[in-house]
């Protein structure tokens, strides 16, 4: 019979409903991401837990990626193809400003990042909040997986994004300054860590002014440092006792001069 | 599902959708596209704030309908093809511009949700054209044409409301009004409703807010 | 032909020395040979003719009261509003027509416009160009003369594309033996007329059988027959037409009628000063 054959469909179906060994899962990282722009430039921030199901895999993972020196990019979904695609992206603006002799656009970085994304159909899980400054100004974008993109004076990805939004759409104004962007920002991602099963840990930050260098600040707030343990759990030298000492020669050693004329 | 029929038409896991009313009229001395600014990936609005009205050429737009990504990247394809078939044979027509759209979205019809209303004015006959291009990939000519969830509330009103050689206040009154029935009824169209106004003039641009709209 | 036995002259892919590619000038010669085509920018439309050289008393006639006698027809339709008349290899010149009416079809599937005869000029322009760069293929032996009417603007528009691939738009083209007094015909006849009285398709249909005929004097001995074509405004709605019946019977008419006393005075048009390459 010609054409694709969906005899064994519900067979596998069954399979996999009855096996016992499951299929491995991509790790999917809950988090928290946001973009907010200000009078002449933006700021995107992210939480740093990274998870594995029920499992915090990483208290202090970097989220912001830098696609160029003032093109950053947040990024929530899969943790590997979120690395992945903007470092494959981030190569790729380099190359392009390189041979356009011209500073690196924002718009450009984007729109390599959706035609990736979408002609791999939504299977590199990458959701991105794309943000930089360059000669045309200062720029705020997303990116979802299938290859679709926003543009906005402030957004919100991953899974406290919905907990980051209720801050930005409450206390975002226009024409905010540098410090109330980071205000904003770093307030809407504190929601998620704090109301998001799985966002969590610290605050990274990075700062875009138009004309000026990107300001990364790794760990911008740390509300979760573990206190300190009140007692030293090591255990003193000598608290396990030496029972029974035997030393045993392997090998005989032969000793033996050369003598070097 | 029962594993030989799959239904093609349905959302991926996560995709965006742009659950939607759209709409483009024609008028006495251009056309008119409309719509609405929400985006939904299920039941959370990804945005309230979108633009789903895209340049194509100067005087061609398109409304898009259907999944974010799959318009977005249609849309940038024959954005691409008339800019390479204008530098060399000129400005192109609207019936031109809804042709390469067909190909795109006929050829790709397992792979695509996309329904676009391609509009524009032509400079040379001096007049609005409309094309509609469903889901399947045909093309229809027509005065106005209205797409998308919200569509489905408003082709009574449309139908009975709908007069040729309108001006341009009227048809500006005619999309507001047909736009604010359709995000009233559909729950995955809503926040602003966008216009477009193409004329010999060139290019304008209108938006209204709810406390605008809602109470007409 | 100092160039033979050089082995510069083997393949496309080669130049000689002083930048020649021999293959693409021997394909040059193979039309330089061909049976005469001519065409000419009109006001309203052009006019193509070609001379048709009968191989065979065995061959199906063409005569104007032989309306059935399509059989043998040389000049050739793309599209509905362009048409192709071709010197040189008969077969290259079949070859080189239905590529350009797979242009003019994917044009057309695309945009859902016909094609402009500049684009197809340039597409067909490109291909053959394409036949001068590799070693696998020789280049077309063909001169070709494409002339229409351009639907969206109703201009005219005549081109001749040759085997290296260039091409030029012309009021009036002329390719094959009979080239050198067709030209000087051709040019007399235009520089004859100013703007307030342009040639018709309807003179240019008489005028290309004359050009045809006083371009076969030198060919004398072979028997021939006259193929006209048009794409006009107003008499053919811009669709490409073969000339037939009583209209190709009075061009006839005419051009037999002028040429027999119009003998003398064309022995000025001699000249061959553009012909740089002889053997």
């Amino acid at each position: 019979m010609a054409g694709l054959s969906f005899d064994n469909y519900q067979r596998n179906a069954f399979l996999a409903s009855k096996t016992h060994s499951n299929l491995p899962k991509a790790t999917s990282t809950g988090t928290t991401i946001v973009g907010v722009k200000f009078h002449n430039g933006v700021v995107i921030a992210a939480d740093t837990r990274s998870t594995q199901g029920p499992i915090v895999a990483d208290k202090n993972c970097a989220k912001l990626h830098r696609i160029s020196p003032r093109i950053w990019c947040a990024g929530a979904g899969t943790a590997a193809d979120t690395e992945a695609v903007t470092q494959l992206i981030g190569s790729n603006v380099e190359l392009h400003s390189l041979y356009a002799k011209r500073q690196p656009r924002v718009v450009t970085a984007l729109q390599m990042l959706k035609q990736h994304l979408f002609k791999y159909q939504g299977h590199i899980g990458a959701y991105l909040i794309v943000a930089g400054t360059d000669p045309t100004g200062a720029h705020l974008f997303s990116v979802q997986a299938h290859g679709s993109t926003d543009v906005g004076f402030y957004l919100s990805l991953g899974s406290g994004s919905l907990a980051a939004m209720a801050v930005l759409e409450s206390n975002w104004k226009e024409d905010l300054s540098k410090e109330e962007a980071i205000k904003l920002a770093s307030d809407a991602i504190q929601a998620g860590i704090w109301n998001d099963l799985g966002s969590g840990s610290n605050v990274d930050l990075c700062v875009m002014e138009t004309g000026k260098d990107a300001e990364y600040l790794r760990n911008y707030i740390t509300p979760n440092v573990r206190e300190a343990k009140q007692k030293s759990y090591k255990f003193e030298r000598g608290t396990t006792a030496v029972l029974k000492e035997k030393i045993i020669d392997i090998c005989e050693v032969e000793e033996e001069q050369v003598l070097v004329v | 599902m029962n594993g030989i029929q799959v239904d093609i038409n349905h959302l991926k896991k996560g995709e965006v959708s742009l659950g939607t009313s759209i709409m483009a009229v024609t008028f006495d001395g251009g056309v008119i596209l409309g719509a609405d600014s929400r985006t939904t990936t299920g039941a959370y609005i990804a945005n309230r704030v979108t633009d789903k009205l895209t340049r194509i050429d100067d005087k061609i737009w398109c409304c898009r309908s259907g999944s974010a990504a799959d318009t977005q990247a249609v849309a940038d394809i024959v954005q691409y093809h008339l800019e390479l078939y204008t530098s060399q044979y000129g400005t192109p027509s609207i019936e031109t511009a809804a042709a390469v759209f067909k190909t795109l979205t006929y050829e790709n019809k397992d792979a695509l949700s996309a329904g676009i209303i391609v509009a524009g004015y032509d400079d040379k006959k001096k007049k609005g054209e409309v094309y509609s291009i469903p889901l399947g990939g045909s093309v229809h000519k027509q005065k106005y044409a209205i797409a998308g969830s919200g569509s489905a509330f408003i082709y009574g009103y449309c139908d009975k409301n709908y007069r040729e050689n309108m001006n341009k206040e009227e048809t500006v009154e005619f999309v507001k009004h047909s736009l604010s029935q359709a995000i009233k009824w559909d729950g995955s169209s809503g926040g602003v409703i966008r216009l477009v106004i193409l004329t010999e003039s060139g290019v304008e641009r209108l938006i209204f807010y709810p406390d605008e709209y809602e109470n007409l | 032909m100092t160039s033979v036995g050089t082995g510069y002259d083997l393949s496309n892919s080669v130049f000689s020395p002083d930048g020649r590619n021999f293959q693409v000038e021997y394909a040059a010669k193979a039309v330089e040979n061909g049976a005469t085509s001519v065409g000419l920018l009109c006001e309203d439309g052009v006019v193509l003719a070609v001379e048709k050289l009968v191989a065979s008393k065995l061959l199906v006639k063409a005569s104007p009261q032989n309306k059935g006698s399509g059989a043998n027809t040389k000049i050739q339709t793309v599209g509905r509003h362009i048409g192709c008349a071709c010197s040189g290899l008969v077969p290259d010149g079949r070859h080189l027509v239905n590529r350009a009416r797979e242009e003019s079809q994917q044009f057309k599937q695309l945009y859902k416009r016909d094609i402009p005869p500049v684009a197809l000029a340039d597409r067909m322009g490109q291909y053959v160009q394409a036949h001068t760069l590799y070693n696998s293929v020789r280049p077309f032996g063909v001169a070709a003369i494409f002339g229409g009417v351009d639907p969206e603007t109703a201009e005219p528009h005549l081109y001749m594309l040759e085997p290296s691939g260039v091409y030029w738009g012309y009021r009036g083209a002329a390719t094959g033996k009979g080239r050198q007094s067709a030209k000087a015909e051709l040019e007399k006849l235009i520089s004859s007329r100013d703007d307030n009285s342009p040639i018709t398709t309807l003179e240019a249909v008489k005028e290309l059988a004359r050009i045809i005929y006083i371009a076969h004097e030198d060919n004398k001995e072979k028997e021939f027959e006259v193929e006209i074509s048009w794409c006009s405004r107003e008499h053919t709605q811009g669709k490409h037409t073969l000339v037939q019946g009583t209209m190709l019977e009075e061009a006839l008419e005419y051009a037999k009628s002028k040429t027999s006393n119009a003998q003398d005075d064309s022995d000025d048009s001699d000249a061959d000063s553009d012909d740089a390459m002889q053997d």
